[in-house]
């Protein structure tokens, strides 16, 4: 109980005094047979309690002001006077160290305290009371807004290589991004039900930016109900969407890929599938996000199929699993716990490396072969510009593996890998689409 | 008017951090390291505690009674150093806990400089940001001048 109480400046002293209140000084103290020896006072008027309290508490001031390096420790338990010296006996403790509890773990431990005392706090006001946030806010935390990106960069890139064969239309991609984005935010939010519903989210106390979900139904932001009625919207919206574009563009081939995205997207989670509970997820969203994004937004356009963009969604597909495959190193333990087999979890730590590392490089070899094999145009070559990028990934996801707050620099650096490589790789089919717009 | 001797304000202006304790339901001290926030023209000492934290708001509203230590030189931004010891009532307000807490920012950001830069991320700790105000009216202050606790404190009472 006092193996780590020795490197502290002093021992604040706290029992309640004969008026009822707390009264505490700072004392100089030595640890002796499992008691904290205290000073002397002279003027000290009480020498034996058995209600009190020891604080020891340290952090490293800045010269810019405030401080950092928190750590604190507190004892419970009684003193008693001893010959000439004060003898603290604990028998109680509670401590933190930021060093080892990282702050935003240390407020996602608390979370459940936290709910409990805002319904204490709506009893006592008679008014609901939920987390405030503004609007725009609670809709891009729900929904996991700023991940859409992948959902753009396959779009975009279905339509860049349509535009490359000669034929784009505006209007249709519009109408095909928000169909797919609207599936995308439906997986979102169905994800973060349902897996709030299988306990992995409730368990993982170190959620990132990147992993961990959205926790808006632990903080408390939205209710299971609002959540499914906001998902079921967003699935009616991206299907109702994608009815139309069938109806009018092809149907049989649309309504297939939509289909498709739709049970990958939906059953990712929930059940009775759980595709990411049973070591497919990762595969799920490569192929969602990579050939059925990329040949649905294609066919749209030309109301046919090729090899072209089957070949250009593979490196992003690819990514965007990365993306998810790497989200999912924080979430490990927390994963293990609720039985959710991610391919994470069942493989080692140096194989999960292994294959991310090797993943990569298939990327920029797809790249340079499809261009080879004449699929692709010399300006998708471009994304190779993005190499630098995926080797800062690397070595910033080895570095810090397992470390869910140390990751979050090679985490965002991963998904910055994705969505450049990607849009370049756009780009590259734009290039030439444009140039041939501009000289016939 | 305030009855808190001018030495003794300038230490609860300045430090970054201080000991404050209050008194749980089986009657034992409850101490946590807590920033001070001293108004002047009040002479009321306020903290803000997140609803995370909230074990101690509870204590408060069943007992008031409460107290602050101010020790330790090398968390008193200031020349001078005395230990000072605040006994007083606590009221925990929250009325508002969205926003009642940013009224203290001005103090807050003294001792905290990044301060806004948090608050403005409120999006990535909502529970974090949802705050109750502990107001601290003093009634006992225990002065240990210069620090020197081998010396009987000078005490002032309101």
């Amino acid at each position: 109980m006092l193996e780590d109480v020795r490197e502290y400046d002093e021992a604040i002293v706290t029992y309640v005094d004969d008026e009822g209140y707390p009264f505490s000084y700072p004392s100089s103290y030595r640890i002796e047979d499992g008691a904290v020896v205290l000073e002397r006072h002279g003027w000290l008027k009480k020498k034996s309690s058995d209600k009190v309290s020891v604080l020891f508490n340290h952090i490293t001031p800045l010269p810019t002001g405030g401080y950092m390096d928190r750590r604190y420790i507190v004892l419970w338990g009684g003193i008693e006077e001893k010959q000439d010296t004060i003898r603290f006996i604990p028998s109680r403790r509670y401590s933190w160290d930021e060093n080892k509890v990282h702050f935003f773990q240390y407020c996602e431990i608390s979370v459940p305290r936290g709910r409990r005392y805002m319904q204490l706090l709506e009893r006592e006001l008679g008014r609901k009371l939920k987390p405030a946030l503004s609007l725009f806010s609670l809709f891009f935390r729900v929904t996991r807004l700023p991940f859409l990106i992948a959902t753009v960069v396959p779009t975009l890139l279905g339509a860049a290589v349509a535009a490359y064969h000669g034929i784009f239309d505006p209007l249709l991609f519009i109408l095909t991004l928000i169909g797919v984005a609207a599936i995308h935010l439906g997986l979102n939010m169905a994800n973060d039900y349902y897996d709030t519903k299988l306990g992995a989210d409730n368990v993982n106390t170190t959620p990132t930016p990147f992993s961990g979900g959205s926790r808006a139904l632990q903080y408390g932001l939205i209710t299971p109900s609002a959540a499914v009625a906001m998902f079921s919207s967003f699935y009616a919206l991206g299907l109702g969407i994608g009815l139309y574009l069938a109806i009018t563009r092809g149907l049989v081939p649309i309504l297939s890929l939509m289909l498709l995205g739709f049970i990958l997207s939906f059953f990712y989670t929930a059940p009775p599938l759980k595709l990411a509970y049973r070591g497919v997820g990762e595969i799920a969203v490569g192929v969602g996000f990579g050939p059925v994004i990329v040949l649905g937004s294609y066919y749209v356009q030309t109301q046919g199929f090729h090899i072209a963009p089957l070949l250009a969604s593979l490196p992003v597909g690819i990514l965007i699993a990365l993306i998810l495959y790497a989200n999912e190193i924080p979430d490990k333990r927390a994963d293990a716990l609720a039985g959710k087999r991610t391919l994470v979890v069942r493989l080692d730590d140096r194989t999960v490396m292994k294959l991310y590392k090797a993943l990569i490089a298939l990327v920029y070899a797809i790249i340079v072969l499809t261009f080879a094999a004449g699929y692709a145009p010399f300006t998708t070559l471009l994304a190779l510009l993005t190499i630098p990028t995926a080797r800062k990934a690397v070595k910033q996801i080895s570095e810090t593996y397992g470390n869910p707050y140390y990751m979050i620099p090679g985490l965002a650096t991963n998904i910055k890998l994705a969505t450049t490589t990607g849009l370049l790789l756009a780009v590259g089919y734009i290039i030439p689409a444009a140039y041939n717009l501009l000289i016939t | 008017m305030t009855f808190i001797p001018a030495h003794v304000e300038k230490i609860l202006e300045n430090a970054l951090v201080c000991s404050f304790t209050c008194i749980d339901g089986k009657g034992r001290p409850v101490t946590h390291p807590l920033l001070p926030l001293y108004e002047r023209d009040s002479g009321n000492i306020y903290f803000t505690s997140s609803v995370l934290f909230s074990k101690k708001l509870e204590y408060i509203k069943r007992n008031p009674r409460v107290s602050a230590l101010f020790s330790n030189r090398r968390f008193i931004m200031s020349d001078e150093f005395h230990v000072v010891l605040v006994q007083g009532d606590a009221r925990v307000l929250e009325e508002d806990i969205h926003h009642g807490w940013e009224k203290l920012l001005p103090l807050w950001r003294k001792k905290e400089p990044y301060i806004d830069a948090y608050v403005k991320q409120r999006i990535a700790l909502p529970l974090f940001w949802e705050r109750s105000i502990i107001e601290l009216a003093p009634r006992k202050l225990y002065v240990w001048n210069d620090g020197d606790m081998s010396k009987e404190p000078q005490i002032y009472v309101r």
